[in-house]
């Protein structure tokens, strides 16, 4: 799965349709709320071009880009948005997930508290599901075990 | 014009079908692979239709630009499947 080989017109063509393809992830996520789509799909489609990108580059410039480590990261982080937005509505003294009360802080009329709070937790969504994504399909494609790792084991047998 | 659009999704139905059990029970990973792309690409205009029925083009126009791209790198992975294992 992570051979790299050398199909110029494979390259070429995930060179050319990567960029467009996360634009138009941003976009999903962006218009959630008023279109079809929203975090998690956004975050599908962001995470398929990365998969694209280790499908057609081979596993060693993948994680030049994305690496295992940063796709944990990634993943914590957008769960940290997600319950920081949370837990702020908490503090701010109404619900779990409550936007309403947003508005003090970010000194706009409630209803457009709702919306940019329901934007923020979206965005969170997004990097999430990315990250959990590439990290499944990293996991599948190198069986559980980092090439360089088996030869590291090799070496101390 | 309704109607005319809701035969046309009818027809492609019975195709999906169709193509559906060469995907499930061909023989071989080719056979099954060509059904499945064709299934996509039957999907797309499907969802086409659907969106002109409920007279929504521009949301579900979404939609089936992230079906036919999931299709083409799903058209992608197979063939380095097939390439790697080095016989069909």
């Amino acid at each position: 799965m992570t051979r790299v080989t050398d199909d110029i017109i494979i390259r070429t063509v995930a060179r050319v349709i990567i960029p467009f393809i996360q634009i138009y992830a941003l976009y999903v996520i962006m218009h959630g709320h008023h279109s079809p789509g929203g975090g998690f799909q956004g975050g599908v489609i962001l995470g398929a071009s990365f998969i694209l990108y280790l499908l057609t580059h081979g596993l060693e410039e993948a994680k030049v880009r994305m690496s295992e480590m940063k796709a944990g990261l990634f993943s914590s982080f957008g769960l940290l948005i997600y319950s920081g937005i949370g837990l702020l509505c908490l503090i701010l003294g109404s619900n779990y997930l409550d936007y309403g009360k947003l508005s003090t802080i970010l000194r706009v009329i409630p209803a457009q508290a709702r919306s940019l709070g329901i934007l923020g937790v979206e965005i969170g969504v997004g990097i999430t599901v990315m990250a959990v994504m590439f990290s499944i399909f990293f996991d599948i494609s190198t069986g559980g075990t980092i090439p360089e790792d088996e030869e590291n084991l090799r070496e101390e047998r | 014009m309704n109607n005319f659009f809701l035969c046309l999704g009818m027809g492609l139905f019975t195709l999906v079908l169709l193509c559906l059990y060469r995907g499930v029970l061909g023989p071989g990973v080719l056979n099954r692979i060509a059904g499945i792309c064709a299934i996509g690409t039957k999907t797309l205009v499907i969802l086409l239709l659907m969106g002109f029925i409920y007279n929504r083009v521009e949301m579900f126009i979404d939609i089936s630009m992230v079906y036919a791209l999931l299709n083409f790198i799903a058209t992608i992975t197979a063939a380095k499947y097939l390439e790697i294992k080095g016989e069909v």
